[in-house]
Parts: C-alpha cells; structure tokens; sequence
C-alpha cells in the first residue's frame, strides 16, 4: 500500500493535490501580473489611486479605456491560444502542434482579413458589427481545422513532421491570400492588415472586446468535458472507442472549441506566434499530462504570460511598441528548435 | 448471457475474411483462437469487439445486438486488449491503468475506485511499474499495464449481474515465461469470478493447457470449435498447418520438431 501511493493517490484522471495547487499559484501568477500590467505602461497612472477615484479625468479614461480592455485581451488571447494549443497536441497527438505552425491562425487572419477588404463598412455600422470581425476569424480557422482534417485522413496518426508540412503549405496559401487582399486594399485597410501579421493588442475597444470574450468564454466552457476523453484519444483512436469514447464527438468538440478560441482571438489580436507551441509544453513539465489538468493549466499559464509579454511590448522601447508577436516568436522559436532536437532524440 | 456472432461474413478492402462463422464467449469460459497466420483470427476479435462491422450477420451481446449499443454501453459490456500505440506524451503507469476506469468523475463510484484499481494492480503484478513513466517500461512491460488497464475496464458492482468480457488479441506477445504463465492464470482467475474470455493464442500447448474450449480457425472459417482434447488433433492441426504435428495425450502436448 505505501509504497504504492507514495506519488499520490489513484484519482481517475481528475486532478492531484500536487496540480491543484500549481494551478492554484499559476492563477496568482496571473493575477499579480493583471495588476502590474494595470499599474505600468507608458502613460503614467496609479492603480490605487484609480480605485479611490483620486485620478484625473484623462487619467480614467486611459486606465478605462485604454489600458483594462488591453490587459484583459492581452489574458484572453494568451488563454485561448495556450488552451488550443494544448488541445490541438492532444488531437493530433502531436507535440509540435500549434494554431500558428499548423495554419489554424492564418485560416483566421485571412477570414478577418477578407471582412475588412471587402465589407469594411459593415463592421462599423451594422448592429452585428463587432460580431462580425470574430466570427470571420472563427470562420478562416474552422475551415483550416478542416482542411487538415481532410489532409490527414481524420487526424490518424501519421507521424509529427506531416502535419507540420501540411501547416507551411497551408500557411503559404493564406499567405498569398492575403497578399492578394493587400494589393487590392486602401491605405487605411493596408494598415490594419499589417497589423495582423506582427501581432499586438494596442487599440483595443470595449465594443469590440465584449463578443471575443463570449466567444472564447463559450469555447472554453464548451472544451471542457472533452478534457478525460482527450487522454483516452492518447492511447489511440481504436482504443479510445473500445473505452467508451465518440471518438468522432470528441472531435467535432475539439476542432469546435479550439477554431472559436483561435478565430476570435486573431481576429482582436493578429497572429501572435508559438504561444500555442511553448505554453503546453511548460504546463507539462510543471505538473503532468493529463488533460483535466494541462488545459486549464495552460489556459491560465498562457494568459498571464501574454500580459508580461504585452507589458514588455509597452515598456522596452517606450513611448514607441515593439510588436507582441516579435516577443513572443523571439522566445518561441529558440524553444521550437530545441523541441525539434529532443523528439528526433526520441525517435518519434 | 454471452457474446454470440451469428454466421458472420467480414471483408476488409473487399477482401472476404471470414466467412459463416458463428461463435459464442460464454461466462465464466475462455475461448481460445488458433490457427495460422491470416485464418482470422484477429479479423473474428475485431468483429465480435464491435470495431469491424460484418458484411452478413449479427453480434449479440448478452442478446442486444451490438449495432443497437453506442461505443458508452459496449464498453461496459467489454474490453479489447490489442497492439497498442506508442504514447507521444509522457504518461505515468498510474495514468494509463486509470484510463481503464469508465466511471470517473461518478461520485457513487469513486469510493470503490482505490480498492478496485489497488485490487487489480496487485493481481497483475504491476505494483513496482505503477510509480513509473509509461515510455520507459519495455515492450513485455506494457503489455502487462494495457491488460491491467483492459481487466480494470471490466470492474462491476458487486449487485450488477450483468456478464462481462474480456478479448485478447496475442496477449502474450513479448512476455518472459514467468509473466506470460502469471497472465494466463489471472485470466483464469477473471474467468472463475464469471468474465467471459476471448484469447487470440499462438502457442498450441497453452491453449491446450489454459482454454476451456478452442477454435480453430483456417481460410476464415472455423474447422472446429470444442474442448482442446477434440480440436487439438494430430489430424485437424496436421491438415491446417501443414506440417507434421504429433499429439500426446494426458497431459495433452503438441509437438512439430
């Protein structure tokens, strides 16, 4: 018996103590780097003294305004992108998975993109306007997901650089799509595209905000019974189905949740590289691989670095911003190459 | 109360693999499959598991045919041990033993998980892998986590009269002699406490030794179906193997070198 349980009891594939808690410390994390986010950026404001009201007017509306709609896509982006990311390795069952490798955000860059070429009015005049953007979003990386589907023969395991294969093939077509969109598009439209492939979430509003944050709130709610079943899947289709598992429902969820999370966060956001890639892999190597526990670890781990990052964007070359997708690929990309060299290490 | 396939035709990429073949797992019996490479065997487990849908006939379980019961209710009526996938992320023993647990998050049933699994992991000898990363085990090693995992599957409530049963494609594969003789006897023991066993064997003695009844499979049909001492003859093996094969009785032993 003791030697037995000396790692923790039997739970089932819910979560351990041990888990529990380090999710509990990644959601102070969290919370610590919200508020200092909050409190620093270019613009000199005092947090407590906007909680006390003692500051000025330009002073709200800057922290209103400005800085908390920012913070709070900075987490909701870095959520979405680190749960499918881990989502997405799951069902691929690959480690080098990702919404940005695999093409599941250019599908949505281009999905936005189209909106804005073709109809920009609409996205400011209609009632539905600020669902409009998101849902082109979720459209472009729903249809991706679909593509590779199609490519892989229903995500059968065909081997880890296949897939990535797949992905630069797919990442190129929506490259010259949306090389296409802008040589056809005005200044104005030019502009805001390029912002879609560096990546940052200055210029963020409220109204704009508040549909992403359903949909992803939507999504995340909508993954979560699919969490146990994901590990099941690891064991391989047929087995899955033999333990009970859908295995055809499992994925219809999967693709579902992760294409809302993606399309409506590149949509706010632009596409914001190997957070999906890097963030999974840490919440691993803190805490397991179970499921139940990496993706709402990653939710959560992913969120509060795309604040740090974000901040950093803010602060390193102020009152200029560095792009956050830079940041972001600057660290990832050194990360992917050594995840290259320790699975051939592996033999995968 | 059985696994019953009634006259199954099967093909796969329209290539006819069985043909006719009605067979029965019964409670509380292990069946053995034997017979050459490419007879069927593994084609007939894929059938009677649910995984391959016959051309022609029916599989019954506990007499609700199979095409009635969703992937959930076959599961609790079933487990399939087979070839199983490498796993790409790391998970423990512990992990993979629990994923056999068809109950979880089912508060009525979390009491009894701990002395179930604990039951099993004793049972199965796997006490020393359970602390351990599943891709560091060797290949014998594994095989004796999935059938833990595949017998954990199959855990009932000790009210529920509802049969059970397990089906093994090879289980034996990679196994030293002492583990492969440790498995079969708590196949035995799962077969005593009322689980019906299917067991794909390729070693003619331990069929003859471990099943109550044996199939011997040829060309996708059944040559025949019985106790070992009726199929396991220097006549029926000699003519279905096609080479020389002596039969011994008491004990009974086959021998081909």
């Amino acid at each position: 018996m003791t030697v037995l349980f000396n790692k923790g009891r039997f739970n089932s594939g819910l979560i351990s103590a041990q888990q529990s808690s380090i999710i509990a410390i990644l959601t102070i994390l969290l919370v610590l780097s919200v508020l200092f986010a909050g409190a620093n950026g270019s613009f000199d404001l005092s947090l407590l003294a906007w909680f006390k009201g003692n500051s000025t007017d330009i002073q709200n509306i800057v922290m209103s305004e400005i800085r908390i709609p920012r913070v709070i896509l900075s987490a909701l982006v870095g959520s979405s992108l680190g749960m499918s990311g881990a989502a997405l390795q799951g069902l691929f069952r690959n480690p080098l998975a990702d919404p940005g490798l695999i093409g599941v955000s250019a599908g949505a860059a281009l999905g936005a993109a189209i909106i804005i070429v073709i109809s920009p009015a609409a996205l400011t005049d209609s009632f539905l306007g600020p669902f409009l953007l998101p849902l082109a979003g979720i459209s472009g990386s729903a249809t991706v997901i679909c593509l590779l589907y199609l490519l892989t023969k229903g995500f059968g395991y065909q081997g880890v650089t296949y897939m990535l294969l797949v992905g630069i093939a797919v990442n190129a077509i929506t490259g010259v799509a949306i090389g296409l969109l802008t040589y056809i598009s005005s200044d104005a439209e030019l502009r805001t595209l390029t912002f879609w492939t560096m990546g940052s979430f200055g210029g963020v509003t409220w109204r704009l905000l508040m549909p992403a944050i359903i949909l992803i709130l939507c999504a995340m709610v909508y993954m979560a019974p699919a969490y146990r079943k994901l590990d099941l899947l690891q064991l391989g289709e047929i087995e899955a189905s033999r333990l009970g598992v859908d295995v055809g429902k499992l994925k219809f969820r999967i693709i579902i949740s992760s294409a809302a999370a993606v399309g409506a966060s590149v949509a706010l956001s632009g596409m914001i590289g190997f957070v999906g890639l890097v963030i999974p892999h840490l919440t691993r190597l803190l805490g397991g691989v179970n499921h139940n526990y990496l993706i709402p670890g990653s939710a959560i781990l992913g969120a509060a670095i795309m604040v740090c990052a974000d901040l950093a964007s803010r602060m390193l070359i102020q009152p200029a911003e560095l792009p956050v997708g830079l940041i972001t690929s600057a660290i990832g990309s050194p990360f992917f190459l050594w995840l290259i060299f320790r699975i051939k290490k592996n033999d995968y | 109360m059985t696994i019953r396939a009634t006259s199954i035709n099967a093909e796969i990429d329209g290539v006819p693999l069985l043909s006719n073949m009605s067979i029965e797992i019964v409670p509380g019996e292990v069946l053995a499959l034997v017979g050459p490479n490419g007879a069927g065997k593994s084609t007939l487990l894929n059938v009677l598991s649910g995984d391959l849908n016959p051309v022609q006939g029916s599989v019954f379980y506990n007499e609700r045919n199979i095409s009635q019961l969703d992937v959930q209710e076959r599961a609790h009526y079933r487990s399939v041990m087979s070839q199983a996938l490498p796993m790409v992320f790391d998970f423990s023993v512990k992990d993979i033993v629990e994923m056999g647990w068809l109950h979880s998050g089912h508060h009525f049933y979390s009491d009894r998980f701990q002395s179930a699994i604990q039951q099993i992991v004793d049972q199965c000898n796997i006490s020393s892998l359970i602390n351990r990363r599943f891709n560091t085990l060797s290949g014998g090693e594994h095989k004796r986590v999935h059938f833990a995992r595949a017998l954990l599957q199959l855990w009932k409530h000790e009210d529920s009269l509802e049969s059970k049963y397990l089906m093994l494609d090879e289980p034996l594969a990679n196994l030293d002699i002492r583990h492969e003789l440790g498995l079969l006897s708590v196949i035995r023991e799962a077969a005593a406490s009322g689980i019906g066993v299917l067991i794909v064997l390729h070693d003619l003695n331990l069929a003859a030794k471990f099943a109550d009844k044996v199939a011997l499979l040829h060309q996708g049909k059944i040559v025949c179906l019985g106790v070992p001492t009726d199929v396991l003859t220097t006549k029926f093996l000699t003519s279905v193997y096609g080479v020389p094969i002596n039969v011994k009785s008491n004990p009974l032993t086959i021998s081909y070198y």
